[in-house]
């Protein structure tokens, strides 16, 4: 085996030009291919990570059937034993309890449907990242009483700003009118729309003043140390806490649209794997099939000497493989290069800052570098250099001998 | 019994549609172990058929080529490939070396595909290369070596399966004069020495008259 080998190594020297065109070709295609794959990963991860430290939050937990309803009357009733359960659970990093309601938000000019959420602010900044992105004025604290915080862009509709007093209308828990007046402390600027026009967010304790609601929440938002865990966790959150009152749901289930989206971009990512495929397959079969057109005579002699087919298979398959190992070596450090720098330096991309916040994207991306698809990547690279290497092998290995000599 | 025996053997050639060929008119011919036979004959009269055949490279159209009185012309490829490794070796006219290796792994495939030992193989090789005269080019690619060497590596390589029958298509066709004289001492010496049969093509005059038995063919038949 070793002198096929040899045989074949050579054969990639004796044509170093065309062995180093094709050994660029696949690795500009599998470098492109790990920095394409890397910047999904890292859009992907940008997403997840901004989707769920806004208001969703990696695991939600809500009183079984909120999910369906979405109402005060769904509420969870005493959740101090819950609260201290949490605690203790090491997977979580911190958890926050809102109420969460729909309303009017009226200034004097206008009026606009909205989705309050009562908070503590203290909490809340541990599981969320929404204090970060205040615009202007600043984020509640504890005595910010009467004080909310909304979007810029509802700020805009309704023509008010910082220090404006507005007013939340809904009904309470009891079926009352809740009605309040609230001074305007901070402008939001998230970039996504269904926020910056749609939210407001107040004292916890105010809110359950205005809803009625005493020490009852709506739901329990919990940050876990590690996103990738938010099914897992929510699976043991459901073993752990009585199941028959809770719903305890991952972001995954929580928001299906988010989950769709980046599944579709795994998708999308899977025809870029194909066309890369393709250029690699053309590439490597290029290169093995005419260096074995040009050996016709060589083959001649080699099955004329006694050589057995399979192992001119072995020797041209080998060359195929050398040429997929090389180009795969050259590939990975291109490819893991480009998504390292990036991944510390980000990709500028804001030139399309309001299209990317709509996906929940910041202008900067950074690509993240993951062994799964680098190793996907590189045995695919592997596996269609040895899959294109069938022909020229079965070709060159079916020649009849006294007329591959005679080939000039 | 003889080393080779050829019965009737005709080789039709099919030339497109319609036309054929005939190289080889029912050939009778018989040689026995320790002959250095040259077939002659003009271009076109059937000697690289006949060699082919005989080499099991290619199958007769009719007629029966034996191997110490077996039939091989109806093996399969891979049974033919099988026998020629084990008992033909060959030279070709135009060398044919493999570029990509040098002499003495060259000389040391054969050996390779036979499953020699590889201590056995490099010992071989270079005992063979060196009774060739070819000591100092043991490392050497063959577009590092004259025409002269690189045949005098393709009659090691065949010397190195240890067969007992050497076929040789117009060995001397591409040298000059004198080193076609030194590789025929060569070929007669191994002959003399280690009593392997050679048979070999050529339309070399020079060459003929130094064959021990000469079988010349015209028209694909035996003339003399």
């Amino acid at each position: 085996m070793f002198t096929f080998i040899k045989i074949a190594i050579r054969n990639i020297i004796r044509n170093k030009k065309r062995s180093l065109i094709t050994i660029s070709a696949v690795g500009f295609g599998l470098g492109a291919l790990i920095f394409i794959w890397a910047f999904v990963e890292g859009a992907h991860k940008q997403m997840i990570e901004n989707y769920t430290s806004y208001l969703t939050s990696h695991i939600l937990i809500h009183r079984k059937g909120y999910q369906q309803k979405n109402n005060l009357e769904t509420y969870i009733e005493i959740p101090r034993n819950i609260l201290s359960f949490l605690q203790q659970r090491p997977e979580i990093a911190a958890f926050a309890p809102r109420v969460k309601a729909e309303g009017l938000l009226s200034s004097a000019e206008s009026s606009s449907g909205v989705l309050i959420f009562g908070i503590d602010p203290l909490q809340e900044t541990k599981v969320s990242t929404l204090s970060k992105r205040i615009k202007q004025g600043r984020f509640l604290t504890p005595d910010s009483h009467d004080n909310i915080i909304i979007g810029e862009a509802l700020a805009k509709n309704l023509n008010v700003g910082l220090g404006d007093k507005v007013v939340i209308m809904s009904q309470a828990l009891d079926g009352s009118i809740a009605a309040g007046a609230f001074r305007i402390q901070g402008l939001l600027d998230t970039g996504v729309e269904e926020i910056d026009k749609g939210v407001v967010l107040l004292l916890l304790p105010d809110s359950q003043e205005l809803f009625v609601m005493n020490d009852k929440i709506s739901e329990i938002a919990i940050r876990l140390k590690s996103v990738e865990k938010a099914k897992s966790v929510a699976k043991k959150l459901s073993r752990a806490l009585p199941a028959s009152e809770l719903e305890i749901l991952p972001w995954q289930t929580i928001s299906p649209m988010m989950q769709q989206w980046i599944e579709f971009d795994n998708a999308f990512i899977w025809i870029i794997v194909i066309v890369v495929m393709i250029v690699v397959a053309i590439g490597i079969l290029n290169t093995v099939l005419m260096g074995v057109l040009e050996r016709t005579r060589e083959f001649g002699i080699l099955l004329a000497l006694g050589t057995h087919h399979k192992q001119i298979v072995a020797m041209v398959a080998w060359e195929s493989v050398f040429l997929g190992i090389i180009g795969s070596l050259w590939g990975l450090a291109l490819g893991v290069s480009l998504s390292s720098y990036f991944g510390k330096v980000g990709i500028d991309l804001s030139l399309f800052t309001s299209a990317l916040n709509s996906f929940y994207m910041d202008a900067f991306i950074y690509p993240v570098i993951h062994m799964g698809y680098i190793s996907v990547s590189v045995a695919l690279v592997l596996f269609t250099s040895i899959l294109v290497s069938i022909y020229p092998a079965w070709h060159a290995a079916h020649l009849k001998p006294v007329d591959a000599i005679r080939t000039i | 019994m003889a080393l080779i025996e050829t019965k009737n053997l005709k080789k039709v050639y099919t030339i497109g549609k319609n036309i054929r060929a005939e190289a080889l008119r029912g050939i009778n011919l018989q040689i026995t172990e320790g002959e250095f036979t040259a077939i002659a004959g003009p271009s076109g009269s059937g000697k690289s058929s006949l060699l082919n055949i005989i080499g099991a490279l290619d199958t007769p159209t009719e007629g029966l080529i034996l191997h110490d009185g077996q039939d091989v012309s109806q093996k399969t490829p891979k049974q033919l490939a099988s026998f020629r490794l084990r008992h033909i070796g060959f030279v070709f006219q135009a060398y044919n070396l493999i570029n990509t290796l040098t002499a003495l792994e060259n000389v040391e495939y054969i050996m390779l595909l036979q499953g020699v030992s590889w201590h056995t193989r490099q010992k071989r090789s270079k005992e063979i290369l060196k009774r060739v005269g070819l000591n100092d080019y043991i490392h050497r690619f063959p577009n590092e070596m004259s025409g002269g060497q690189q045949q005098r590596v393709a009659v090691a390589r065949a010397m190195a399966a240890e067969p007992r029958i050497i076929l040789a298509d117009e060995p001397t066709a591409n040298l000059d004069s004198k080193t076609a004289q030194e590789l025929l001492n060569l070929m007669l010496e191994l002959n003399d020495e280690k009593k392997i049969t050679f048979v070999f093509s050529t339309h070399d005059s020079l060459i003929m008259e130094r064959a021990k038995r000469l079988v010349i063919l015209k028209d694909g038949v035996i003339v003399s």
